[in-house]
């Protein structure tokens, strides 16, 4: 019998040893079994700190996270993706708001809230937070901002976020995929369970993408967790010592 | 000998890619991918506060002199619900660092884990998500 090369020794390692210890990891936390909670008025309760899975590149898969991988860019969209160089400024590091898809994008939990009216979002990165109006309201017409003008309504279970009127100064995720002010967002939540909620996000920005496309994710309640306290601006180094740019926005 | 390097390799490998990383920003905004770096070393302090920790550490050079180095870490959210607190490295400490040098040249690295002496791996979890896949 022909001796094993180290290569295959180490494969073999990688199947009898890190594939379980990934999968015990895995198997580590189970959320809470029941059904899907309610509101005294009947809607589904969205209430509770999440775990996220982290996709800090939306066209690929991981846990818990369907990705999207051949992005249908416009020719802007193209050029705006091959000339991106986070060294020259990274708006994230600069600790300007991250924007909607990359603040749902973070390892870090969340937080929602919900009212009849309102469904807010607490995000743990930056303590950053948006509270939607879910009472089936039109769009305002407001300035442009990092987390876009939100809105939401029921379509039957299913609660459809739709966001506009984003300014344009984010990505859409850390590796740096571009979109425009002509972003327009739909996140579709419901929740199929008491411990899961799932999630889609759909990018339709004509100026960037040919025709929408989307994400799917599982979001696991945490009720044993507690959001915490997060200054992005605290002790950040990286920006105060010259290795990461504020990018330069045109005015 | 080769193979125990080789199950050390792996085993260290599954330590680090269980842990959740940190997404405050761009990994290529600041380090380089090409350049990894593995630092031995004496722990002189220890930052904990968020967006990341840092970890300063003097390492002998070859010329018998001390070189001053400091490490970008995780956050301490996502580090304390993964165990590890204030209180788990202390100064005087030996550790191994091994990580990313930042694009600059400065004696600043992005940590990929943090090795003690007596083999546990604390601290992993680096910038974003662009940083490059561990290598065994």
């Amino acid at each position: 019998m022909r001796a094993l090369s180290t290569t295959r020794v180490a494969a073999l390692l990688v199947v009898a040893f890190v594939a379980p210890l990934l999968a015990q990891a895995r198997k580590e936390y189970q959320p809470p079994a029941g059904p899907t909670p309610r509101t005294a008025k009947g809607k589904v309760d969205f209430s509770g700190v999440w775990e996220k899975p982290y996709v800090p590149d939306m066209t690929k898969d991981g846990r818990n996270q369907k990705g999207f991988p051949d992005l249908p860019f416009t020719p802007w969209g193209e050029h705006e993706w091959k000339t991106y160089d986070a060294a020259e400024g990274d708006y994230t590091g600069a600790c300007l708001p991250f924007g909607m898809t990359r603040s749902m994008n973070t390892p870090e939990p969340m937080q929602f809230m919900q009212s009849d009216t309102y469904l807010a979002f607490l995000f743990e990165q930056n303590s950053w937070f948006t509270v939607v109006p879910i009472d089936g309201r039109k769009h305002g017409d407001g300035i442009p901002t990092w987390f876009g003008d939100s809105v939401g309504h029921w379509e039957g279970d299913t609660l459809v976020v739709d966001t506009v009127n984003f300014n344009g100064k984010t990505r859409l995720d850390t590796i740096g995929h571009p979109h425009s002010d002509q972003l327009h967002l739909v996140q579709k939540f419901s929740r199929p369970d008491l411990g899961h909620l799932r999630y889609e996000v759909i990018v339709d920005d004509p100026k960037t993408f040919t025709r929408p496309w989307s994400n799917v994710r599982t979001l696991t309640l945490r009720p044993d967790w507690e959001m915490m306290e997060y200054s992005c601006e605290e002790n950040n180094k990286d920006l105060w010592e010259g290795r990461i740019k504020v990018p330069k926005y045109k005015p | 000998m080769r193979m125990k390097q080789v199950i050390i390799g792996v085993v260290f490998l599954a330590a680090v890619t269980v842990v959740q990383v940190t997404a405050h920003h761009s990994f290529a905004a600041e380090f380089d991918a090409d350049k990894p770096v593995t630092l031995s070393g004496t722990v002189t302090r220890l930052e904990w506060a968020n967006p990341h920790i840092w970890i300063y550490l003097d390492v002998k050079d070859e010329h018998a002199g001390i070189q001053h180095w400091q490490c970008e870490g995780g956050a301490p959210n996502t580090l304390t619900r993964n165990g590890w607190s204030r209180n788990s490295l202390k100064p005087s400490e030996a550790i191994t660092i091994e990580g990313w040098m930042a694009k600059d040249g400065s004696k600043s690295c992005n940590m990929r884990a943090v090795k003690l002496p007596d083999g546990r791996v604390v601290f992993a979890g680096s910038t974003g998500g662009d940083n490059p896949t561990p290598k065994p």
